[in-house]
């Protein structure tokens, strides 16, 4: 390989400032950084997609009849002598409600208005705006998202079955969990904004962390959104 | 006075790295266990009250716990919470960070410097290498007789598990941990990753993922095989918790060091360091890093619905119900066959820059090659079910999943071309590293041939669960791409340590392992034609035979590796000192000091053509006396 030298016009050991990024410019800071997020983004397509695998398979094999059943759980309390078969040997199951679709698209809302909040600031802060306008902004997405979260969590105290019941409450309660953690993600980057918002960190054209994490949030928010539809209109 | 000197002897203020200052290896090892006991009592009294001591609710929680724990403690967690309220690091901080004025206490750290997180990542790989193979021995020893009780059958089955399971962790990173972390940013040009907290975050995840894994052999171990099977492994003991939590910490850190190698390449690439120009090893390894950023969530999906099912009563994998063992088996699969070549590709690629440098050739079919990768990553992609031909899932595809498998012959065989290429009518200079290819293509040409049987649905119904799968696959994975990978070890030690490589001491280990591989791989190929099945303790008197030669074969290949550790601590110790580029070789690490300063180039290179331009510029044979180059300048000078 041949090379020849060019002399940095930079500091010889500033890399290390600004967590490496210090010789890039601007745009080059933005493209590292930007890659970086698409791929997580990319990684997390793939797990979506892998929740959606298993609802479709688990509901079309319907193993046992269990997609949505449960199994009959014998009951002696109380005199009570209940048997669990159907006296040929067939275990006995029966079919659990759905999951009321208010609090799972209530939980996808509040995600989305998060999202659309922190993209809203995005634009301020594009346009110069000061941390007056951003950092409400950024504060309100914070609480949606603290919102979207909380409610997600109260959905698991009124569910009208539990995990050991059937196939569909386990997928469902996993992609419950599953949104837990990605809230629990994108709140803790939108409470970080704000934090610096009011610092006056994303001022005079310091917009893109707030432009990285917006992309990630409008991700999580459609992914949300998307298993909503699916748990609620293909169970 | 060098400005080498005048950066890494940078006097920082008393201040500089803040808490980093306070933090290593051992305020990691504190942390994390006192997060056990934390997460073990809220485990134990809180969450499940009626549990014992070791229910999967109270592992899974400890386990995790310690993972976090230890996180924190080593100082991953710094940079993100000062981040969040806006106190950012600044110049000094950084500089502490990437080990400025530590000396040896930095590979101690949770250092941003790549090339002490490439240092940290050899280390650790052999370390997790010397614990697998030390339990392969176990295993071995148990079968040198057909009804050995060196080991009861559970401690057998888990101890099967384990080894597969850290070789396969040790596998993924043998080549992405130390050399796509140390070598590949100076190949590109750059000065270090393009993320570097995210650089040190991998390394120390894998860290922070080993213990688990290895406790597990002590709460009940996992008896389902590191593929870990469900149902069985939703029945399995708590170590299976343990297990799971492992996979989950170490798909986290596959990922980020995965997305860290392709942003380096595709942004950080010197002036004139056009993707054309790139060494084949860089593409063998953003190819790896893409296929792991697709096929680690499956393993994420798969470990953490098997955990669910047997910590909350999930049934994703319990037929009982609702749920489908198939369910697991393709989730697993769909992690399982791209690995095969997260693992194999970069190895290859390895094999392939060292077989140029060598031969004093270009690498022959440099595009055809780049080609095979992609195209083994796309088929890759499409073959996972040939796993299953046997579990009654989907039989009409099987044909399908027939043909693709045995398209990728084509790709393999390119690699097989693209090496005999470039050493055809080489002016070929046997070195260590050189040997190390030899070997690879031997046994790799074995293990990709006994792997088209496997392909074959009907011959796949014989073999499959036997003993000539354990052989085939080891030929392929050790034969292959660990070969590969420790021909990249003996070609890039100089760099990373400043020392040569003790060739004597080198070539002996070269030897017994080269011979004893054939005596124990042909061993178990024996034992696969005789039918013998895969992960028993225990077997007829009719395998006695071929039992007796793999476990002979399998001592004398762990002496042989124990040999080269010999080889590298000795001469890391003691060695020659080497100059900074002892094989004459043309990419960017070679022009550079061994071992590399800080930042890598003083100057910013230029690169006017690409890495393989042997024979324009010098006589086909080596100097005998190579000159030392100085930090930073380039050997040849400008062109």
């Amino acid at each position: 390989m041949s090379v020849v030298e060019e002399h940095s016009s930079h500091d010889h050991h500033g890399y290390y400032a600004e967590g490496g990024n210090h010789h890039d410019t601007p745009q080059a800071k933005h493209r590292k950084e930007h890659m970086l997020v698409w791929m997580l983004i990319g990684g997390d397509m793939v797990f979506t997609a892998l929740i959606i695998f298993a609802w479709f398979y688990l509901k079309a094999l319907n193993v046992e009849g269990m997609w949505r059943g449960a199994a009959c759980t014998p009951n002696f309390n109380a005199g009570i002598n209940q048997s669990c078969t159907d006296g040929i040997g067939n275990s006995i199951t029966h079919i659990i409600p759905t999951a009321s679709p208010v609090h799972t698209f209530a939980v996808a809302i509040l995600a989305i208005v998060g999202a659309g909040l922190m993209w809203f600031a995005e634009v301020q802060a594009r346009q110069g705006a000061s941390r007056k306008t951003t950092t409400p902004l950024l504060g309100l997405a914070s609480l949606a998202i603290l919102g979207s979260l909380v409610w997600q969590i109260y959905q698991f105290q009124v569910l009208p079955f539990t995990t050991v019941q059937g196939a569909y409450a386990s997928v469902f309660e996993y992609i419950m969990g599953s949104n837990v953690g990605h809230l629990l993600l994108i709140l803790l980057v939108a409470t970080g904004l704000f934090i610096r918002s009011s610092k006056g960190l994303h001022e005079n054209g310091r917009w893109y962390q707030i432009h990285l994490s917006r992309l990630f949030s409008v991700w999580v928010a459609f992914s949300i959104t998307l298993l909503a539809c699916m748990v609620t209109f293909f169970n | 006075m060098s400005t080498t000197a005048l950066l890494e002897d940078t006097k920082l203020g008393p201040k500089a790295g803040g808490l980093y200052r306070h933090q290593n290896f051992l305020t990691g090892i504190i942390t994390g266990g006192l997060a056990m006991l934390v997460g073990w009592l809220i485990a134990h009294y809180t969450l499940q009250s009626n549990a014992n001591w070791g229910s999967d609710m109270v592992v899974t929680v400890t386990m995790a716990a310690w993972v976090v724990g230890f996180m924190a403690g080593i100082g991953a967690f710094n940079a993100v919470f000062r981040w969040m309220i806006g106190h950012d690091q600044d110049h000094e901080d950084e500089l502490y960070a990437a080990g400025v004025s530590q000396g040896w206490k930095r590979y101690f750290k949770f250092c941003t410097d790549h090339k002490v997180v490439g240092t940290q990542y050899l280390v650790l790989v052999m370390t997790l290498f010397a614990v697998g193979g030390t339990l392969a021995m176990i295993i071995r020893t148990q079968l040198i007789s057909p009804n050995n009780h060196l080991i009861s059958p559970q401690t057998y089955n888990a101890v099967i598990s384990i080894h597969g399971m850290i070789m396969i962790i040790a596998t993924i990173i043998m080549v992405s941990g130390p050399w796509a972390n140390f070598i590949l940013p100076i190949q590109v040009g750059a000065k270090d990753m393009a993320f570097p907290r995210l650089n040190a975050l991998s390394l120390w995840l894998v860290v922070a993922a080993v213990p688990p894994i290895l406790i597990s052999l002590f709460i009940g171990g996992v008896d389902s095989g590191w593929t870990t099977y469900a149902p069985l492994s939703v029945q399995s003991p708590p170590g299976q918790d343990a297990f799971s939590i492992t996979i989950i910490t170490f798909v986290v850190s596959v990922t980020v060091a995965g997305i860290n190698t392709i942003t380096t390449t595709l942004t950080m690439r010197a002036k004139g360091m056009t993707m054309g120009r790139l060494p084949i090893f860089v593409w063998g390894s953003i190819v790896s890093a893409g296929l792991g950023l697709y096929a680690m969530p499956a393993f994420l999906a798969a470990q953490s619905m098997l955990l669910t099912d047997r910590v909350v009563g999930t049934s994703f994998f319990a037929p009982a119900q609702g749920g489908a063992g198939w369910l697991y088996e393709n989730i697993f699969w769909i992690m399982g066959h791209p690995e095969v070549y997260v693992i194999l590709i970069p190895g290859v690629a390895a094999a392939m820059d060292v077989a140029s440098t060598f031969s004093r050739k270009p690498v022959f079919g440099y595009k055809i090659g780049i080609g095979a990768f992609f195209g083994l990553a796309v088929l890759a992609i499409m073959v996972w079910a040939h796993h299953m031909f046997t579990t009654g899932w989907a039989p009409n595809l099987a044909d399908p999943w027939m043909l693709t498998t045995e398209l990728i012959s084509i790709p393999t065989g390119i690699f097989f071309l693209v090496i005999i290429g470039t050493l055809w009518r080489g002016s070929i200079w046997t070195r260590l590293p050189m040997y190390w290819v030899y070997l690879f293509l031997w046994n790799f040409i074995i293990g990709g041939v006994t792997g088209i049987y496997l392909s074959d649905v009907p011959a796949d119904q014989y073999f499959h669960g036997d003993m000539f799968v354990t052989a085939h696959f080891h030929y392929t994975l050790l034969g292959g791409a660990m070969i590969g990978a420790t021909a990249a070890l003996c070609y890039w030690f100089p760099k990373m340590s400043g020392r040569m490589l003790n060739e004597r001491i080198g070539k002996t280990a070269f030897w017994v392992v080269a011979i004893f591989f054939q005596v124990t791989y042909f061993g178990m190929f024996w034992e696969g034609f005789q039918g013998m099945p895969r992960r028993i303790a225990a077997y007829a008197p009719y395998f006695h035979t071929a039992n007796v030669i793999a476990t002979v074969g399998a001592y004398g290949l762990f002496l042989g590796w124990v040999i080269l550790l010999y080889a590298l601590i000795h001469s890391w110790m003691n060695g020659k000192v080497a100059p900074s580029n002892p094989w004459h070789a043309k990419s960017l690490e070679w022009h550079i000091s061994s071992p590399p300063p800080l930042e890598n180039f003083l100057v910013d290179p230029i690169v006017t053509s690409d890495p393989y331009t042997y024979g324009e510029d010098e006589a086909a044979t080596p100097a005998k006396n190579p000159t030392p180059a100085t930090v930073g300048s380039s050997e040849e000078g400008a062109h």
